[in-house]
């Protein structure tokens, strides 16, 4: 397996991380629960405060639909789709400084980390290495 | 079939992500009281009720005497398990309120301690300012005072000046009221509240029943719960 291909597949399933701990967030967000306080800090300050909700729609569902954009780009990228490739870095690109802006909410505005926001975070730090890497090892070969 | 594959991958992903959402949905604690926005007719069946609600829960006994508002027949029993430092409980402070003012006599509102440790680090503190107050039969306005000024205090380092000065504004007996906070009487009720929460499954906070039955998160605003009152009061006949 040549090194793009590896690097895509592992984009695609480190995505799937991302989409499986948005998708709890979004049923956490749409049927209530995680905006109830538990022994857990943060996630209830988190996820009950202003930035937790874009335009009416939670802001976890759009992490999810964008995860879920990351492993189809990233899927058709192994398969040797060039375009996917192409579009796939400013995706996560886009996600890496959403995250980043979202961390500084959590610190400095809401004074409340959520572990699962952290988890996102972490995914698409490891998804910008990863889809960089990809780029490259693209262009060379 | 190579070129269709990948479309193949993202459509299973697709299927899965949909069907692991729609079974974390269902399974969501408290999603089984539905919440209907026409209240039934007082001429229901108690049968149909039944059939169609989950089983009340009874719980071990908490702290006695409660903390109540409204008379103890009233036909519609809310019990609600709060965190005086969790911003929800907070938000829920003013719905429930108004729901003692709309509904009056037929609702009776208990409140159990769930301070919740050790996410909220004032949890227990303000649980305790609470319920020295309340020997002093003062809770609801030391209640009142906690919900109504919790962004002043939750992220203080240290609230006993601030509990203290609520103390005074109600018109405690400091020196009783200070000598309460750390009783054993008070520290006993917290536990025996929370000690009923844990047998009804409660696990975060604001968690509400209604005679006995969990009331879904979402219900817990004003035009929702409205509603669920509204239910049992046509279920009890008297609406």
């Amino acid at each position: 397996m040549k090194l793009p291909l590896k690097l895509y597949v592992t984009a695609a399933l480190v995505s799937l991380i991302g989409l499986a701990d948005a998708i709890y967030l979004t049923v956490e967000h749409v049927t209530g629960q995680s905006v109830r306080c538990t022994i857990v800090a943060g996630c209830s300050e988190v996820l009950s405060s202003q930035y937790a909700v874009v335009a009416g729609v939670p802001l976890a569902a759009i992490g999810a639909a964008a995860y879920f954009s990351v492993f189809s780009l990233a899927t058709l990228a192994a398969f040797g789709y060039r375009v996917a490739g192409t579009l796939l870095t400013p995706l996560v690109l886009l996600m890496f400084l959403v995250s980043l802006w979202l961390i500084y909410l959590q610190a400095f505005v809401i004074h409340a980390f959520c572990q699962f926001c952290l988890l996102s975070a972490a995914v698409t730090a490891a998804l910008t290495v990863i889809t960089l890497f990809a780029r490259r090892a693209t262009r060379l070969s | 079939m190579k070129r269709i594959l990948p479309f193949l991958i993202i459509l299973v992903v697709l299927g899965a992500a949909l069907a692991s959402a729609y079974y974390l949905t269902r399974s969501a604690p408290g999603t089984t009281t539905r919440v209907t926005q026409t209240p039934p007719s007082p001429s229901s069946s108690a049968a149909t009720n039944a059939q169609q609600r989950p089983v009340a829960l009874k719980g071990v006994p908490g702290a006695e005497p409660p903390h109540t508002l409204g008379p103890a027949n009233a036909p519609v029993q809310l019990e609600e398990f709060g965190d005086f430092q969790c911003p929800p409980c907070g938000m829920f402070h003013p719905i429930l309120k108004q729901m003692h003012e709309e509904f009056g006599d037929k609702l009776r509102i208990t409140f159990r301690e769930f301070p919740l440790v050790p996410a909220h680090r004032h949890a227990v503190a303000a649980a305790s300012s609470a319920e020295a107050a309340g020997l002093q039969g003062k809770f609801w306005q030391m209640h009142a005072l906690l919900y109504e000024h919790q962004a002043d205090w939750k992220d203080k380092m240290d609230v006993g000046p601030i509990f203290e000065g609520y103390a005074r504004q109600i018109g405690l007996d400091i020196e009783r009221w200070k000598k309460d906070v750390t009783s054993e009487q008070v520290a006993q009720r917290i536990f025996l509240d929370g000690r009923r929460g844990h047998s009804m499954g409660v696990a975060g906070t604001p968690t509400v029943f209604i005679n006995g039955r969990e009331v879904p998160f979402e219900s817990l605003i004003a035009e929702k719960l409205r509603v669920v009152i509204q239910n049992e009061l046509a279920a009890s006949g008297s609406r």
